[in-house]
């Protein structure tokens, strides 16, 4: 670092002050504030570790937590299976193949709170008179109870998400030199061999990027809680960041949030640099 | 070609600063016009009622131009959570409005130190009995109230009159179940999907309207009691169980997932069912949906209390307040322009038929009001056939994050309302401790 030239460091700045800003110091402001009873106004005593061992005891933050966690191992599998499957079928020599890499990327162009409420709209009303018709049960009720409200949740954002990661797999997949397969092919590979033999250890970067970015989303997710369940029925579809912001903001424990947001901070970094560890290491070199 | 990018990043830079500087609670253009004539004076108001921004900006025009050295902008935020916090965010940044608006006695504590004392206002003379309870603190008046609202159980006439049910006999539970079940009954030829339609989805509903019915009566009615109390008892709980379980039965299902906007738009606007518990605000609502129906088709029932058949709830959801750490000048014409919003002649004219309020001040009897709800509402007030809002009064996100969770759950057959009671008396104790 130190044989840098004045010039990197001069271009580097303008970066280093907005996060700086943005980032680093409200992080560590928040830290601080988390040890503290700051109501959002103001400050008036120090109170240590109490917000912290009181958090661990809150059901409902805990509940939350476990929530988010089902929800993000649904959403991931459902996420990578769906967006490598369609990344597969339009890598084929498809004639609509532009047609269909658009459509699928589409849905992650609308922005999640006007999702969640057109999917709203489906599970509620759209489902109900299908399921009215049909005289199927349990097509009839949906995000009234916490199953629904979950698998709900998932669908929505597997369908907004799967065509993002459908384009980093599709990166990947026409990195995949031709004569790989080829030779394979005249060794005798059946296609699901060369599946599993050639395309899937290659892809396996794709796999790390994809894990990371579905992990890390699928944990922070909140506009779409908001606007689908917003955490009902009962709280009990309640993800932790929206959690956090309810303490936040409806309960007015600023402090008590932030160090709950502390945590959160913590679980994620955790999981998700766990995750890239251990997908760096199946990584093959080509 | 390392100059060029130089004066890339350099360009870039500077429109970025420019760019941020813009962001600033529109701070550049106020000095600017600060620094042209030495006794402008500019009243930043930050206010919570989407529903009236542009019939109050209108207003503020027409003050401006009557009154030239004073400059008004107007920045609105809309509903409840969502204002408190960003209120709190333009504190903590220093950007502090002049005008705001506070809810109840908890706000009061919060900002008390911003608040100042109203009680030289014409205004705050001209309040009626009862609307400045939850602002008065130490002999000074921390608010002015917006408006009165009232709520009840909104009926659809026709209906009524096709089942061949009398509202004025509904006096009772028993009364209301009567009709309700021949409601019920009827509901094919009346062309109705259900008697009610609750969104047990919306906490406030529940909650706050539903729950505070049949708790007024513990508190007295008076806001500052329950603020004060440490527990609550559910004196009335089991009427307040009966009237949840009357409206859950014979409601469009499922509930827990039926929101405002189904019930009062969907549900109730198109006569898809006959009755709903809500309030005057939805008068707009159903104006933009049928006209006809919104003037001439909706009617109004007490909720039935033992011991206070015919009486509604009506109170005050918000108070303005003026920040007394304003320059002295700012706070003086702060002072002047909500006297002259409600005092005035053209302030009066326009709080009735553009805000289409319900006033909270005396000299309203020339003024007519433009909404059928509100005008019954007003006549409940006038007779004084009222219940307090005491919910404003519960601890802290109390009433949606504690009570309303449980009723759901309680709804969804998870729990039994006994423990609803519990836990939800737990929560108050445990936040007042």
């Amino acid at each position: 670092m130190q044989n840098r030239s004045p010039a990197f460091w001069l271009f580097l700045t303008p970066v280093i002050l907005a996060l700086g800003i943005v980032v680093v110091i409200p992080f560590l402001y928040g830290l601080v504030y988390s040890f503290t009873d700051w109501n959002g106004l103001a400050a008036t005593e120090f109170i240590g570790f109490e917000h912290y061992i009181n958090l661990f005891q809150e059901k409902e933050f805990m509940n939350s937590i476990w929530f988010t966690l089902k929800f993000a191992v649904a959403s991931v599998l459902l996420l990578n299976f769906f967006g490598l499957a369609l990344a597969l079928i339009v890598t084929r020599n498809i004639k609509t193949n532009n047609l269909l890499r658009t459509v699928f990327f589409m849905p992650n162009l609308i922005g999640g709170l006007i999702l969640g409420f057109i999917w709203q709209f489906i599970f509620v009303s759209v489902f109900g008179d299908i399921g009215e018709l049909l005289g199927v049960e349990s097509m009839q009720g949906w995000l009234s109870t916490t199953e629904t409200g979950f698998w709900g949740l998932v669908i929505l954002t597997s369908w907004q998400m799967a065509g993002y990661i459908m384009i980093i797999y599709i990166a990947y997949l026409e990195n995949i030199p031709k004569e790989l397969i080829e030779a394979a092919k005249i060794d005798g590979a059946s296609s699901f061999q060369r599946f599993k033999n050639i395309t899937f250890p290659l892809v396996a970067p794709a796999f790390t990027i994809s894990m990371f970015l579905t992990l890390s989303t699928s944990f922070k997710i909140y506009d779409q809680n908001l606007s689908l369940t917003n955490g009902g029925p009962y709280n009990s579809t309640q993800m932790v960041a929206m959690e956090i912001v309810r303490t936040a903001f409806s309960d007015n424990q600023m402090s008590y949030a932030q160090a709950k947001a502390v945590i959160f901070f913590l679980i994620v970094a955790v999981v998700a640099l766990t995750q890239v560890y251990y997908n760096k290491k199946r990584e093959v070199e080509m | 070609m390392k100059k060029k990018k130089l004066y890339g990043v350099a360009s870039a830079l500077l429109a970025s600063s420019i760019a941020l500087a813009g962001c600033s609670f529109g701070a550049g253009s106020d000095s600017g016009s600060d620094e042209g004539s030495g006794d402008q004076v500019t009243v930043d108001i930050f206010q919570f009622k989407v529903e009236f921004k542009d019939q109050f900006e209108a207003l503020t025009k027409k003050y401006e131009e009557e009154n030239p050295n004073v400059n008004i902008n107007v920045k609105t935020v809309g509903g409840g959570n969502d204002y408190g916090s960003s209120l709190k965010t333009s504190f903590s940044s220093g950007e502090e409005p002049d005008i705001f608006n506070i809810g109840g006695p908890s706000d009061v504590e919060t900002y008390e130190k911003y608040l100042a004392d109203m009680s030289d206002t014409e205004a705050a003379k001209a309040a009626l009995e009862g609307t400045l309870t939850s602002v008065n603190k130490n002999d000074e008046t921390l608010g002015l109230p917006f408006n009165q609202e009232g709520y009840g159980i909104l009926y659809n006439k026709k209906i009524f009159e096709e089942a061949g049910i009398n509202p004025d006999d509904i006096k009772t539970h028993e009364d209301l179940v009567k009709a309700t079940e021949k409601l019920d009954s009827k509901k094919e030829d009346l062309g109705i999907q259900a008697p009610f339609a609750l969104p047990a989805k919306e906490t406030w509903v529940i909650g706050n309207h539903l729950a505070n019915t049949f708790l007024a009566d513990e508190f007295n009615h008076d806001v500052m009691e329950a603020y004060q109390a440490d527990t609550v008892e559910f004196a009335m709980g089991d009427q307040m169980k009966r009237f949840l379980d009357l409206q859950n039965e014979y409601s469009v299902q499922p509930t827990l997932s039926l929101d405002y906007s189904q019930q009062v738009e969907e549900l109730f606007s198109l006569g898809e069912v006959a009755m709903i518990q809500q309030g005057n605000w939805v008068y707009n609502t159903i104006l933009q949906m049928d006209e006809e129906m919104a003037k001439n088709n909706v009617g109004l029932l007490p909720i039935p209390v033992e011991g206070y058949e015919g009486s509604i709830p009506v109170g005050v959801p918000m108070y303005w307040a003026v920040n007394k750490q304003s320059e002295d000048e700012v706070v003086k014409e702060s002072k002047e322009f909500l006297d002259w919003m409600y005092t005035s002649e053209e302030g009066k004219k326009f709080v009735t038929e553009e805000f289409k309020f319900i006033p909270a001040y005396e000299g309203y009897e020339d003024q007519k009001i433009a909404d059928p709800i509100s005008k019954e509402i007003y006549e409940y007030a006038a007779a004084g056939d009222t219940l307090g809002w005491v919910f404003l009064g519960a601890p802290t996100n109390w009433t949606e994050g504690s009570l309303a969770v449980n009723m759901q759950q309680y709804l969804s057959g998870d729990i039994t309302w006994e423990q609803v009671e519990e836990n939800a008396r737990k929560d108050w104790e445990n936040s007042r401790q």
